[in-house]
């Protein structure tokens, strides 16, 4: 059995206030769930990355992927979720399959419906996890996730 | 020495005299050539020499995490790139990684020295692209 990540209300309540102020319900918008490696299962911080976006899309600024590579490496922390919008609801479409900004057996997807404008949690959210063979598949939010 | 104190010269007859220098010919070739095969090792035994000595370590971050690789100038960046996908994972999907130095992507076919790869330098492995959609 997999132990899920630890993360906070706090962390979950940024991430909302991201998508929100960033996405304005018009836009998808994406965050980054980082831990420190000396805990693996722990989620310490959210981090917004600097993207391009629209109503259906967003691309993450390359300038910005190799400073925050570099700074992940400085503070010994990986990315555990890449957690992003939709329109309307929430599942992993093949652009989200194909371009996750970590390429690791049991990273993590989360996508939050409605542009993140409903109540901060994961009601009608959809997880997704990469598999050994590099294929997504969907996972209960409650195996993987714990609220702390 | 004159043909005249040469001891042969009164017994030998021409042909005897030509097959004892084609003789003697032979043996200093089969010299020359065993000379040559020794001189061509020692020169394969010092280009291995010299490559061993200019192989350098660099590292390579992935999601945080630092990993060390050692290196020759006439190797690929494809080369490393697929060590280091190796030793990371292996991770799925590797065609969607690529390494990356001083922030910009390195060419799979280039080698370590046509890169500018330089000893203990950090590159980056990391997708060249991250998007989604809906």
């Amino acid at each position: 059995m997999i132990a899920p990540y630890h993360l906070s209300h706090e962390v979950l309540e940024r991430s909302f206030a991201h998508f929100r102020e960033c996405g304005r319900g018009r836009r998808e918008c994406q965050v980054l769930w980082i831990g420190p490696w000396q805990s693996p299962d722990v989620i310490a911080k959210v981090v917004h990355p600097k993207h391009e976006a629209r109503i259906g899309g967003f691309m993450l600024d390359d300038r910005w992927i190799n400073a925050f590579w570099i700074e992940l490496g400085n503070t010994d922390m990986g990315i555990r979720v890449q957690v992003h919008t939709h329109p309307g609801e929430a599942f992993h479409s093949p652009i989200d399959d194909e371009f996750p900004i970590i390429h690791k057996p049991g990273f993590l997807s989360l996508v939050i419906p409605n542009f993140g404008l409903g109540q901060v949690g994961f009601a009608e959210a959809y997880l997704a996890e990469i598999q050994p063979n590099g294929s997504w598949q969907e996972v209960s939010i409650s195996s993987r996730l714990a609220l702390t | 020495m004159s043909d005249k104190d040469d001891p042969r010269a009164c017994c030998e007859t021409p042909l005897e005299r030509a097959e004892a220098d084609l003789a003697a010919a032979k043996a200093e070739l089969t010299d020359a050539e065993r000379e040559v095969g020794k001189a061509e090792s020692e020169i394969k035994e010092a280009i291995q020499e010299e490559e061993h000595c200019h192989e350098f370590s660099v590292e390579v971050l992935y999601d945080g995490v630092k990993k060390k690789f050692e290196v020759r100038p006439e190797e690929t960046v494809k080369t490393l790139l697929d060590k280091a996908i190796n030793a990371f994972g292996p991770l799925p999907n590797p065609h969607m990684l690529s390494l990356y130095k001083d922030g910009e992507e390195l060419g799979d076919q280039l080698t370590i020295k046509a890169a500018g790869i330089k000893p203990c330098e950090m590159l980056l492995l990391r997708p060249s692209k991250v998007k989604g959609g809906a």
